[in-house]
């Protein structure tokens, strides 16, 4: 450990890290545009010159290029350190617009912070400023090339870190050019970090653009509720809606970036759609007279049908809090649910992950960026949890091999190797891993495998990744079960699942039942059911069977809907009451590796000025209350709905749910980096066999719908910015399928199904496993209804083949 | 007449064949290293550092140390690399040394290929060069049918072959770390040692990069023996002969092959044919654009790496451009920055912003509208070059530093006439 001293501070830091780092550890800010911590340091810049006074280094040197050493003494604060960084700003100052007070960077700018810093105020260079065109890069990025400063953060990050390759820098010289090779939106999915780590003005926000000026912002520290991997962020409000949403550093779970639809995932807090009063029989109320008059109803439905005539829907969408207050109230109230799983395949899938997963096999995402093998078996990461492609990738930058056992065509921004298998064969590929037993699966299959289970071997620490969307629950008991192995035969294997909704792992926690949206359905049909409070959650979105429902509902006696958004099946509700979204009210999630995190409230509430204003600036609608600022959390709801009193504070509530859930004991002092929290012993499953295989015989094939980034994901899908960015119909069939009916890429398939046809683009692949049709939802198509509640087989004359022109 | 040696077969017109390189005694050098099976590859290291062969690509590198920072045990494959970038200005030695001989540079790279075990030879050259570089392909296929380059050359078990690749065009691709960006398809920006080209080079493997003209010193050198290389020179440190790119006010610019350690004068008077009619001698640049002014003080000195380095110039290429007293040299100099500023690879702030920055300074004391404090801001910039990434900056600053440092008096006479003296007619 090399001791140092910097500025007559004597620090200790370990061996390897730069000067510059060390400099941060002590707490002493060297000025740095080049260099950023996870994308390395490159000696570009040259503004983080400091002075080497004495030791194995002498002189003015970059503080970003040099190793902390044993015995060094550095100056920050030499005058020729200062002069020479005073002459850096200068030549960056060059060419930099003073558009200052229209650029959307201005107040936040690390440029014009370090100007200042730097002392650098007047302009001595007479020549005139070089100018650029500027791009369009689809509507998430404005970009200004006019203010860039060559620190080569954007293209290091897009081109070497996230692995894309249409944006990156051009020329030499002063015609340097960082930006597309042709204006058009761009290509990968986690662009908006470039926003982010840009320091000046060239990449700013574009759907908040001239908004406001960072000191204008309520910021809150928050967590990412647009996947179940929980990055962290940093929240924006002002005028009572959010402006923007940014990366935030942490070091267990997303490092510094996160993905464009976590970024642009939050409108649906700001829409003017959104639910922000109560409605009782199409009248408008306020939120709290919706409460009591539910209160009153389902109190009827309960005394003439009894409660268990009453059932409560939630969902993974919901906090911690709201789950654990409808458990609760259910509970007491002898109501049946909550359910909180959509059908009983992913009940079950994501139950059995959450029993699986164990302290000791718990990698965080940022565990995996240093795993020197990674192991996929049916998980798409790039489409179902988008940062966790990006750890992968840093971990394959590092030199870690990837494996996927999968029967989509992959598509990620680094290289591994696919195995492609049907869904019902996938378990026996990750039993033939495991112990070599090879006789199950095809002949052709063999050496690949074989050649796998060697490189797994070979490494000390293999991260097995399994997902729960296409994946039963022996191939999640399998996934466990392998790690389990490897860690006796002394890997340090860990294991990571991906889960369908933020907070499924917190479900699965508080659900011991299991009980799903169908069985539901079954009891309304059969009468048992006349009430139904819907909480957070859309069956119109998630129920495959749509005839069923519409007339399930008709049967009912009461429907109330609780939710923060303009769902469908809001719509049909007897009784409409708002809640508040999670930036309201703040909430605990609970990610996919267990980790409990709190995400504080943002803003109070309210309409959004810009809507109650009416377009008019300033506003001048003066009254004494927030607009719409009476609306609860839906936890509170969940007591006053069966008229009882709930915790009067958060604090209150958390104490409650310690002593209330013994799994959710720790749950009330967790730190900034939350708090594991799995599910003890006792109510952990133990494995079983899934029923028997169902193999499909020749001439079938299984329509399999799949997530996809922009695709389904019910919050990010209201985001006006992100409309053009879902895929547009397409359905996947292996190459050799395809020429069974003659078939060829970009052909149009139309498929006869029970509820009408369904045309698509076919798209073809060798990676597809034979016998599946890969659908990616999307919101122009109506996947619901071969949803995975049950497996949709099509047979072969169902399905047409049009040649395209 | 001085003996010569790398230019001794100079044809008019056309390359020395195969032929003819061999009735010299060509490929002998190759022959007795690969078939002498008490020679061991790595003396050839220790002769050419006996023999003082320094780099003469402009930074005078030890050949043989530079070889010998190869480890032992590094890994394979190994490249060894010929840079026939040649774009430093006023230099043009490579492109005579290789339509001279070809087959003198391809038996040198085999020999430094041999020397470090080397199995893939790359020869980067200018893609202005292109006649040069179809030459290298011609001769190299012959090379290869005669048994020079290919599988256990001479039944050893050495193997070498030999790539013509043409740079991208860039100034900066002769910087040996940027070369190698290049030829792995990226941008030519140099790379930050250690680790060394020599330890992770191309492909992060072992890779020598040497210049055309110190690669075809090496036959000689194994041919004829290290004092006979040692003589050549006539300095008291330098060794062997060099090839000087004349060009300026004198009446015979050209290629000239001369010892090391041979004086200015003699260079001018002796066989550029002296300064042109009506033309005295003012200033030159010893070693190409990034080398500073040689003053009429020295226009006696020796044409030699330690000399000139003892009285703080550099021989860099030893591409003498010369000047003569009717010759502006802010503008001059000005034309010169003109060129590094394009050149800049635009890695470091430094490089490209502050020299486009002395370029506009120096543009506006040429055009008298030159301030007296734009000298000590120049000064300051052009020492600020020595914190950029690469030796390209301080390069470009150096005619300019040089200028302040012996033509002051030139630069303030633009500042106090408002304009250029030569343009006014205010000096003949």
């Amino acid at each position: 450990m090399p001791k140092l001293i910097i500025d007559n501070r004597e620090i200790e830091v370990p061996e390897g890290i730069k000067v510059i780092e060390a400099a941060d550890r002590a707490g002493i800010y060297i000025p740095r545009f080049c260099y950023y911590a996870e994308l390395g340091a490159v000696g570009a810049c040259r503004i983080c010159a400091v002075k080497f006074v004495d030791g194995p280094v002498k002189g003015i040197e970059m503080s970003c290029m040099i190793n902390a050493q044993d015995g060094m003494v550095v100056s920050t604060t030499d005058p020729e350190a200062r002069d020479f960084r005073r002459h850096v700003i200068e030549w960056l100052m060059m060419n930099h617009p003073h558009d200052c007070p229209v650029c959307d960077e201005g107040g936040h700018c690390l440029l014009q912070d370090l100007t200042e810093s730097c002392d650098h105020g007047i302009r001595r260079y007479k020549g005139k400023k070089r100018t650029y065109v500027d791009q369009y890069l689809g509507p998430l990025i404005q970009h200004e090339e006019n203010r860039c400063i060559q620190c080569y953060r954007c293209s290091r990050y897009y081109q070497e870190f996230a692995g894309y390759k249409d944006l990156g820098v051009m020329g030499i010289a002063q015609r340097i050019y960082f930006g597309r090779y042709a204006a058009g939106v761009l290509e990968s999915p986690f662009s908006g970090n470039i926003i982010d780590l840009c320091p000046t003005g060239v990449y700013t926000d574009k759907p908040s653009r001239y908004t406001g000026r960072r000191w204008d912002y309520e910021r809150v520290p928050g967590i990412c509720i647009n996947c179940s991997l929980g990055c962290h962020i940093t929240v924006s409000a002002r005028y009572r809606e959010i402006v923007y949403l940014e990366g935030r550093y942490s070091g267990k779970v997303n490092g510094s970036f996160i993905c464009d639809r976590g970024r642009y995932g939050f409108f649906y807090a700001n829409l003017e759609e959104r639910p922000r009063q109560g409605r009782v029989r199409g009248e408008d109320v306020p939120s709290g007279r919706a409460i009591t008059m539910a209160a009153q109803r389902v109190k009827e439905v309960s005394e003439s049908h009894g409660a268990a005539a009453i059932a409560v829907i939630g969902s993974g969408r919901s906090s911690l809090e709201t789950i654990a207050a409808l458990t609760h109230v259910c509970k007491v109230q002898g109501w049946r649910g909550p359910v909180l799983f959509d059908s009983r395949v992913s009940s079950e899938s994501v139950r059995t992950a959450v029993s699986c997963i164990a302290q000791e096999l718990a990698v965080s995402m940022k565990e995996i960026e240093s795993a020197d093998f990674i192991l996929t078996v049916g998980a798409d990461p790039i489409n179902e949890a988008p940062m966790l492609a990006m750890a992968m990738r840093q971990a394959w930058r590092k030199g870690a091999g990837v494996a996927a056992i999968d029967c989509r065509s992959l598509d990620w921004p680094f290289q591994f190797e696919q195995v492609t298998a049907a869904p019902d064969d996938m378990a026996d590929f990750l039993a033939a891993l495991e112990n070599s037993e090879t006789t199950v699966i095809s002949d052709r299959f063999v050496a690949q495998i074989k050649s796998i289970a060697a490189k797994i071997r070979a490494c000390h620490r293999p991260v097995v990744v399994c997902g729960t969307e296409i994946t039963d629950s022996k191939i999640i008991y399998g996934a466990a079960g392998f790690v389990k192995a490897m860690r006796q035969a002394g890997q340090e294997a860990g294991l990571f699942y991906t889960l369908p909704a933020a907070n499924s792992y917190g479900a699965a926690l508080l659900d011991e039942i299991g009980e799903t949206a169908e069985d539901l359905i079954e009891r309304i049909e059969s009468g048992e059911i006349k009430a139904l409070v819907i909480v957070e959650s859309d069956l119109w979105d998630t129920f495959s069977d749509r005839q069923r429902l519409i007339q399930a509902l008709e049967q009912l006696e009461l429907l109330v809907v609780a939710d923060f958004m303009a769902t469908e099946i809001l719509h049909r509700a007897d009784i409409i009451i708002p809640t508040l979204s999670i930036f309201e009210a703040g909430g605990i999630y609970v990610n996919q590796e267990g980790r409990a995190q709190w995400s504080p409230p943002a803003y109070a509430g309210g309409t959004p000025i810009k809507i109650t204003g009416q377009g008019g600036h300033p506003p001048r609608i003066i009254r004494p209350d927030i607009p719409a600022g009476d609306i609860s959390p839906a936890w509170r709801m969940a007591w006053w709905l069966a008229d009882r009193q709930p915790p009067a504070s958060h604090d209150l509530l958390l104490d409650w749910m310690g002593k209330t859930f013994p799994v959710l004991e720790k749950a009330a002092n967790f730190t900034s980096e939350g708090i594991r929290l799995y599910l003890p012993e006792a109510r952990r499953k133990t494995a079983r066999e899934t029923g028997g295989r169902k193999i499909q015989s020749l001439g079938e094939y299984l329509l399999l719908p799949v997530a996809a980034v922009f695709g389904d994901e019910p919050m990010a899908q209201r985001s006006p910015c992100l409309e053009g960015y879902a895929k547009h119909p397409e359905m996947w069939m292996a190459a050799s399928d395809a020429r069974l009916f003659d078939a060829s890429d970009g052909d149009a398939a139309r498929l006869q199904l029970p509820y009408g046809p369904l045309e698509l683009t076919l798209r073809l692949s060798e990676r597809i496993a034979p016998g599946t049709l890969i659908v990616y939802r999307c919101p122009d198509l109506f996947w619901q209804q071969f949803a995975r509640s049950s497996r949709f087989i099509v047979p072969k004359d169902r399905i047409r083949i049009e040649k395209k022109a | 007449m001085y003996p010569q040696v790398l230019l001794k077969n100079r044809k008019k017109d056309r390359i020395l064949s195969l032929e003819e390189y061999r009735e010299m005694g060509g490929y002998k050098a190759l022959h007795d290293a690969l078939t002498d099976e008490s020679f061991h590859p790595r003396q050839i290291q220790e002769l050419l550092l006996d023999a003082g062969l320094l780099g003469r690509g402009g930074a005078a590198f030890p050949t043989g140390i530079k070889m010998k920072t190869v480890p032992d045990d590094a890994p394979h494959p190994r490249y060894l690399v010929c840079n026939a970038d040649e774009m430093e200005p006023g230099t043009f030695k490579d492109r005579v040394l290789i339509l001279t001989s070809p087959h003198q540079l391809i038996e040198g790279m085999i020999l430094a290929a041999y020397a470090i075990d080397a199995e893939i030879a790359i020869i980067f050259i200018r893609r202005e060069y292109e006649t040069a570089a179809r030459a290298l392909e011609q001769e190299i296929g012959r090379a290869r049918e005669a048994g020079y380059i290919g599988k256990n050359l001479f039944d050893s078990e050495f193997d070498c072959d030999i790539i013509v690749h043409r740079s991208a065009g860039r100034y900066i691709c002769g910087e040996g770390t940027a070369l190698l960006n290049a030829l792995e398809g990226k941008r030519a920006n140099p790379r930050k040692p250690p680790p060394y080209p020599t330890v992770k080079g191309l492909w992060q493997l072992p890779t020598e990069v040497q210049n055309v003209e110190t690669l075809c010193c090496i036959p000689h050198v194994l041919k004829n023996g290290v004092d006979w290389f040692k003589t050549l020179a006539v300095s008291k440190t330098g060794a062997g002969t060099k090839v000087f790119s004349v060009s300026g006010k004198v009446n015979r610019p050209g290629c000239y092959e001369l010892p090391m350690g041979v004086k200015l004068s003699e260079i001018i008077e002796d066989y550029a044919g002296g300064m042109l009619p009506g033309s005295r001698f003012k200033a030159c640049m010893p070693g190409g654009a990034s080398t500073q002014f040689l003053p009429e003080s020295m226009y006696h000195a020796r044409m030699d790496f330690d000399d000139l380095k003892n009285a703080g110039f550099r021989l860099g290429t030893g591409a003498v451009m010369v000047f003569d007293h009717k010759t502006c040299l802010v503008e001059a100099t000005a034309n010169l920055m003109v060129f590094f500023a394009r050149e800049s690879c635009g890695w470091c702030t430094p490089c490209r912003e502050g020299l486009p920055y002395i370029l506009d300074l120096l543009n506006r004391i040429e055009a008298g509208e030159g301030e007296v404090e734009f000298i000590p801001m120049i000064r300051q910039m052009c020492s600020h070059m020595n914190y950029s990434y690469c030796a390209f900056a301080p390069g470009a600053a150096a005619p300019v530093e040089s200028l302040l440092t012996y033509f002051e008096g030139e630069v303030m006479a633009h500042i106090e006439n408002r304009g250029c003296p030569f343009k006014i007619g205010k000096v003949n």
